[in-house]
């Protein structure tokens, strides 16, 4: 009888270790599903901040430094790359830019060649913290000089 | 002597059968915490669950109006907790879109004429800004949204940010 008893238990403790470990994963998931929405548009906001910032003059993204991480401010009503780390609520953004190569013999994008004055490579990214560990969601894109 | 040892070990049977009862009721007691535990625990997890979702619709809402923002050609009224954009439709007639604030739901216009709420009734829009940016060759809107879950009894809100240029205006 106490064999019985003992396998019982164990059986039934087992299983709800085991659902309440679910419960517990579907909370983590469905809150990192909503942190990963809201991040999303904070990748689209700084892409389109870069935008902005070449529609007003190119030399704003032309004299950014590669070495510098750039963080979006909106304050008076627009936006500026200030190199003053800020955070959006639990979400840090920074923007990294990149020369760009071309290729003499195609006029590609190439590792090694003549530099060109008129691209640049944009990186932006978002981190936030989530439990012990930090999360981040990058965007990579190149933007011109459209208004030669 | 055959009846005092009959006796002695009758005792002795007792005392185990109440060591096992014992034994008993203290996994009893101990399993029905851990299940009473478990149970509450998932409560809480499917409700937790359930507002996560609620908050998520924010990533919907968020989407139209940037959807909208980014096809529309110029902003005819911008105030606050109102944008209305001046855009085409399908067949290339011009239609204004107007995304307002109202209590606590988001009221979506086409030519002036609701066509009803961005939201459902499982969130309320606590708070609804739009900011024009102008630059040289372009402009924008910022939109700031925070969603509330009608099922958290608790402040908790989600925000949603992003600032769209407008690809009509080039």
């Amino acid at each position: 009888m106490l064999i019985e008893v003992v396998v019982f238990s164990a059986i039934v403790a087992l299983s709800v270790v085991a659902f309440t470990a679910v419960a517990q994963k579907s909370i983590y998931l469905s809150r990192q599903a909503l942190r990963g929405a809201q991040a999303a548009f904070l990748l689209e906001e700084g892409a389109e901040v870069a935008r902005l910032v070449r529609d007003e003059d190119w030399e704003n993204i032309a004299g950014l430094d590669a070495e510098t991480d750039y963080y979006p401010l909106f304050a008076d009503n627009a936006w500026t790359l200030s190199v003053s780390p800020s955070v959006v609520g639990i979400f840090t953004r920074k923007v990294n830019t990149e020369s760009v190569n071309r290729d003499p013999s195609n006029d590609d994008i190439a590792e090694t060649g003549t530099p060109d004055p008129g691209t640049r490579l944009i990186t932006v990214t978002v981190s936030w913290p989530e439990g012990e560990t930090i999360l981040s969601k990058t965007l990579s894109f190149y933007i011109m000089d459209i208004f030669i | 002597m055959t009846s005092i040892k009959t006796i002695r070990h009758k005792k002795n049977t007792s005392g185990y059968a109440m060591l096992e009862l014992l034994f008993y009721i203290s996994l009893f007691v101990f399993l029905s915490v851990v299940v009473v535990n478990s149970m509450i625990t998932m409560t809480r997890a499917l409700k937790e669950t359930a507002i996560e979702r609620d908050l998520a619709e924010g990533r919907e809402i968020m989407e139209k109006i940037s959807r909208a923002i980014r096809q529309a050609e110029s902003i005819n009224a911008l105030s606050g907790s109102s944008l209305e954009l001046n855009t085409k439709d399908e067949s290339g007639a011009d239609q204004t879109l107007k995304f307002s604030l109202l209590s606590s739901d988001i009221q979506f216009l086409a030519n002036d004429i609701l066509v009803g709420n961005l939201n459902s009734a499982d969130i309320e829009i606590t708070s609804l800004n739009f900011s024009q940016v102008v630059a040289q060759k372009s402009e924008a809107v910022r939109v700031a949204l925070t969603v509330h879950s009608s099922e958290d009894a608790s402040p908790r809100s989600a925000d949603f940010y992003d600032t769209v240029v407008l690809r009509g205006g080039y």
